[in-house]
Order: structure tokens, then sequence, then C-alpha cells
């Protein structure tokens, strides 16, 4: 199996504001959120990120897509470490969080086009990639509907979309079904299956159970910044439901702390 | 190069395509200017008011023009002249004090045989003058004051170079009113300025730190796209739209300039060579670029459009002051100030309107400018990497 993601002790602390310390309540300007987290997820595999709230799955998931550097530690994206090869690593990548959204102003049809052209698609490539994904999200009727009128799950669905509009090797994906009704959740993991079939890899972070046994084959339970325990499923759950093994491990990790 | 024009033509398109926005920072500026000076011109000319002008040693040369434009008082000129007989010091005086009590609005004193020296043509120095006193403190006097100037600017060309003109304030200053041109350069740089400064606030924030406040800019952060070229892109269609917005502020400006100031602005911007147009156009480029470079920094600290907006007021009220400076403390020469950033475009404006510019001080100021240009984009492409510039919470 090859390696597509791989995390090698990445640590990450933040410096809070004024702001964010009283929000915080707390009198230390540093917040570690990784604490030297290291994984390994491979090619045609759903890996899942697993972990409280404040655990440091989006900060994992943020430092992958280059858009916060970690203090230390390396990461790889498809072979291109992410601080140094940026620019590749983005090439490679479709991330999608609800962080990222989309300008109200314009159409799903106009951001579509616009972010093909960063991408440097070619305008056929870009209107059959276009036709595939409107179709299959029933995105096709809001095409020219204003994003700022459209509803949360369809805005959700143009996001999806458009991070994948460059069909990328490596997909992820921040708490993928936050926020979405259960038909548009089907809709999305359904489409996160087929993605795996086609060959991608992908890496999700959840505190959803039930997400992380119905889709992924390997799984990284991540506590304050660690990476407690990692493996596949099966490993993680050692016989027991994930739910149940996850609180053992959560005790257990407590109870070293 | 490709994804500098995709992000020009997404700003243009989130401009252009935005009714509100269109009409709110290229039509309304300049409208509520050409109104609110069209207003005041008019609160300041109480045009329907006819306007007395009293001329003591009447020229023949002039009798037809005066009887004209009498004759027209009702109409267009305003202006009803009487001729004076007495032509003593005592009178002239005692008119002086009339004017000065708001009797009658200007004075006209055509030195005596004014008709036969100018029959006779003479060197500048010893051309006979004519003196026009007004009282700069009243406003009619002063709008009848310009309209008599318009009036001997006619004339004058008629009669090119035969005599000279010693226009006298007669209120409490009574220092000679310089030629309408230096009046401009000094007003001029200073609106420029705050047109350019005021369009580029309405717009740049919005593109910066909105982007940010709205979480858009990380979608465009996770693209391929280099943050150079993001920077670039942003900063051309901000520039080009600002421009356009600062344009919308000038037409309302000049085309309520004559109501303002009364006379003839027309001839006044006839009277500038192609040349001294292109300059203009240039300097006012590159205070754009400069500009627009300088919100952008400040709205890429700011979280949000609000935030952005107070960084800039500061930077306003700065910018303007040293539009006035030209205004209150006249222009400068030396070399070296016109390294100094938007002070170095104030300076090569006034100049250009006084018909005095230098090329070598418009060189030093494009110059030094395209090298504060390029640094702050350059610093805008780093802030454009920093995490803790784009996501600072
Ligand atoms: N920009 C930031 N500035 C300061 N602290 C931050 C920042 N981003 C994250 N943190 C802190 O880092 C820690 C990890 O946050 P992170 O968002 O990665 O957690 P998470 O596992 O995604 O949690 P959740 O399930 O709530 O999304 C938290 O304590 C958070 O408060
Ligand atoms: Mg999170």
């Amino acid at each position: 199996m090859r390696e597509m993601i791989r995390a090698v002790n990445v640590r990450k602390t933040f410096t809070l504001s004024r702001r964010q310390m009283a929000i915080e309540k707390t009198h230390s300007n540093k917040k570690v959120a990784l604490d030297g987290l290291t994984f390994t997820a491979y090619e045609g595999q759903i890996y899942g990120l697993l972990g409280p709230n404040g655990a440091g799955k989006t900060t994992m998931l943020r430092i992958l897509a280059t858009l916060i550097k970690a203090d230390s530690g390396e990461a790889y994206v498809a072979g291109h470490e992410v601080s140094r090869e940026a620019e590749k690593v983005r090439a490679s990548i479709g991330f999608l969080t609800s962080e990222l959204k989309l300008e109200d102003f314009f159409t799903p049809a106009y951001l579509f086009t616009f972010f093909g052209n960063l991408h440097g698609l070619s305008e056929d490539v870009i209107q059959k990639r276009r036709r595939e994904l409107f179709e299959k999200f029933g995105i096709d009727r809001f095409a020219e509907v204003k994003v700022g009128d459209l509803s949360t799950g369809m805005k959700q669905k143009v996001s999806l979309v458009i991070s994948i509009i460059h069909d990328p090797q490596v997909i992820v994906f921040d708490e993928p079904t936050n926020g979405l009704d259960v038909l548009t959740a089907k809709v999305v993991t359904d489409f996160l299956a087929e993605l795996r079939e086609q060959g991608k890899s992908i890496i999700i972070s959840t505190h959803i159970f039930s997400l992380v046994e119905k889709l992924c084959e390997r799984v990284g339970v991540i506590i304050g910044g660690k990476m407690v325990k990692e493996g596949t499923l099966e490993e993680i759950r050692g016989g027991q439901t994930l739910e149940d093994a996850f609180f053992e491990i959560y005790k257990e990790t407590a109870g070293e702390q | 190069m490709k994804n500098i024009l995709t992000i020009v033509r997404k700003e243009f398109a989130r401009f252009f395509k935005d009714k509100r926005l269109v009409i709110g920072t290229l039509i309304l500026p300049g409208l509520l200017i050409f109104v609110l000076y069209s207003l005041l011109g008019s609160a300041f000319y109480e045009g329907d008011k006819i306007s007395t002008v009293k001329v003591v040693n009447p020229s023949a040369v002039f009798a037809p023009i005066f009887e004209q434009a009498s004759a027209d008082s009702e109409n267009s000129s305003g202006l009803k002249f009487e001729t004076v007989e007495d032509n003593s010091q005592e009178s002239v005086d005692a008119l002086t004090a009339q004017l000065k009590a708001g009797e009658f609005q200007v004075l006209i004193v055509f030195p005596e045989n004014f008709d036969e020296e100018i029959a006779v043509g003479k060197p500048a120095q010893e051309r006979p003058e004519i003196t026009v006193r007004y009282n700069s403190a009243d406003t009619q006097s002063l709008s009848a004051y310009s309209a008599v100037t318009s009036l001997f600017d006619q004339t004058e060309d008629a009669l090119s170079g035969l005599f000279n003109i010693n226009y006298t304030q007669s209120g409490d200053v009574s220092t000679a009113q310089e030629a309408t041109a230096s009046y401009y350069s000094m007003l001029l740089p200073f609106l420029i300025l705050t047109f350019l400064y005021s369009a580029c606030m309405g717009i740049a924030p919005e593109s910066i730190a909105g982007e940010k406040e709205r979480g858009t800019i990380a979608t465009l952060l996770v693209t391929p796209i280099k943050r150079s070229e993001l920077v670039i892109g942003k900063i051309a269609s901000l520039s080009v739209l600002s421009a356009l917005s600062a344009i919308g502020s000038f037409i309302g400006t000049f085309l309520s300039m004559p109501k303002l100031m009364g006379g003839s602005i027309g001839d006044m911007f006839a009277a500038y060579s192609a040349g001294a147009y292109v300059a203009l156009f240039a300097v006012m480029l590159s205070a754009v670029l400069l500009i627009v470079s300088l919100i952008s920094i400040l709205s890429a600290f700011a979280k949000s459009v609000k935030e952005a907006t107070t960084f800039a007021v500061p930077v306003m009220i700065l910018v303007m002051l040293l539009g006035l400076s030209s205004m209150m403390f006249g222009t400068v020469s030396a070399l070296p100030v016109f390294f100094i950033p938007i002070y170095n475009c104030v300076q090569v404006m006034a100049q250009i309107f006084s018909m005095q510019f230098s090329p070598l001080c418009l060189l030093v100021t494009l110059a030094s400018n395209a090298v504060y240009i390029v640094l702050l984009v350059l610093l805008l492409t780093k802030m454009f990497k920093s995490e803790r510039v784009m996501f600072n919470k």
C-alpha cells in the first residue's frame, strides 16, 4: 500500500489574542493544539481522525491543506512536504471545511468556472466536470442562483463540488456531515465511498462514531493534540463497538494525565 | 499571469454586476459633489442680482464692450457699468470707501490717456495699467469681479500685450490676487487626493478585509494560485475601480466648478498642454496605486471591513493634511521633497496646475512611488502568506 498522507511529530501552538484569552479563561497566551502528532494514511482508503472537541483535528487538516504551518515536524501529502512544496500540495488536494466560504454574490456556475480557471483547467474540462458534479448533487436547478440565496445544505454541496473541481488525488474533509440533514449527509457519505472506489485517498475528521464505522479503513484517535491510538478500524475496536472502545481509550488517556 | 487576469475579472464582475455598488461608488459621490457645489455656488453668487461697476477715466476702446455687457446685464453678465467723471485721487479714495461699504461692487480705474498709450504700443514694463478693485470679503463683489476678469480676458486676447491689469482687493486684505491658475494649483491637488483616497477607501477594504471577514479568502488560499498573483490581481483591479470612482467625483467637481468659482473654467482647462494632462494622469495613477496598496495592507491587518475603515481614517487625515500643505505653504521645488510618497504627488500636481512643472520632479515622483508600490506589494504578499495575518481572530 502506498502512503498518501503522512504526519511526523507535528506540533502546533497558537498564540492567543487578548480576546481569545478572555474567552478561554486562561492567563497564558499559548495554546498547544498539536503535541507531536504522527500518523499515516494510505492510498485508496478513507482515514478517520476521531476526537473530541478541541482535540486538534481541524488544526491538523488545515496544516495538510497548507492554510497554516506546523511549528515543527513534517507532513507529506502525495509525496510533497506541505510547507516546502505548498503549491504542489494545493494542486493535489481538495480541502473542505465549513471555514471555507463562497462569495454570496456569485452563482454556483460562475464560481465553478472561476475556481476551475485558478486550477488551470481548460474550458472543456470545466464544462465536463460541471455537468457531472452539478447533476450528481442536484445543483443544476440552482446553477444561476446567487450563493447567498441558497439553503445551507445546497451551499455545502456547492462548496463540495468546487473543492474537488480539479479531481484531486487526495481529499481532506473536516466534519463531512456537519450541519447536513440525513438525506444530504447520505449523498455526501455515498460520494466519499464512490471516490474511494475510484482510488482516491481521503482523510476526514469527525466525532461521530457511526460515520467512522461506516466509512473508514483506518482510524486515528486524537485527544489533546496527541495520537493516542492508531490502526485499522478493527484494531481500534478490538471486538467492541467503536463507541465503547473510544471511551476505554479516553479513560486510559485521562488516567495517564 | 493568467491567474492575475482571473482575479481581476472576478473583482470586476463583483463590482459591476452589483448595481448598488456601481451607483454608490461611481455615480453617487460625483452627483453629490455636483449638487452640493452647485448649491454652494448659487448661494455664493446670488446670480440674479445686478452688480454695479464704476469706471473712472472710461476708455473708448472698452466703451462698446462695457455697453454690450450692461445691455446683457438682465440675462448673462449681471454687470451694469457706470462712468465716473471725477478722476481726482480724492474721488477714487471716496469710491474705494463706498466699495468697501458695499454700495457698489467693482471699481475700474483706467490711467489717463489710456487709449493713446495703447495705440502707440509699449514694452511690458511701461504698458498702461488698469486698476480693478473689488471687495474680497463681499461675495457679490467677488462674483462681479470674476465676471469683469473674464470680460478683460476676452478683450486682452484681441488687444494682446497692449496693457497690464492690476487687480486689487479692497477688503481687509489688499495684496494683488494671483491669476486663476495659481488658485487651482492650490485647491485641486487637495481635492484630487481627497477624492482618490475616499474612492480607494470605498473599495479596497471590502475586497480584502471583507473577504477575510466572510471567510472567502481561505477558499482562494487553498487553490494553487500564487499569493503574489492574488495580491497583484487585487491591487490592479482595485486601483482601476478606485480610479473610476475618483473620475466620477472629478466629473462632478468639474461640472460644478463654473458655478462655484464663477468665470471661465473652460478657458482654464484649455490652457493646459497635452503634456500637462499626460503628466497629471501619470501622477494620479501612481497616487491611486500607492493609496490602494496602503489601504489594502491596512485591510489585510483588519479583521473586518469596519476595522479596516477605522484603520484607514487616520491615514486619510494625514493624506488630506499633505494635500492641504500646498494650499497653506505653497509649492516647494527642492528635489528631496519628491521622494516623499503622497506629498510628492501633491507637489507635482500643484506644479502642473500652476503651469510650471519640472519633468525632473515628475520623474523622481513616479520612480520613487513605483519603488514604494513594489515594496508595498511585496509586503502584502508576505502578509497573505502569513497565517497570523490571514486568520487573526
Ligand atoms: N486560530 C486559533 N487561535 C487560537 N487557538 C486556536 C486556533 N485554532 C484552534 N485553536 C485551539 O486549538 C485547539 C484545537 O482546535 P481544533 O479546532 O483543531 O480542534 P478540533 O479537534 O477540530 O475540535 P472541534 O471538534 O471542536 O472542531 C483548541 O483548543 C482551539 O481552541
Ligand atoms: Mg474542528
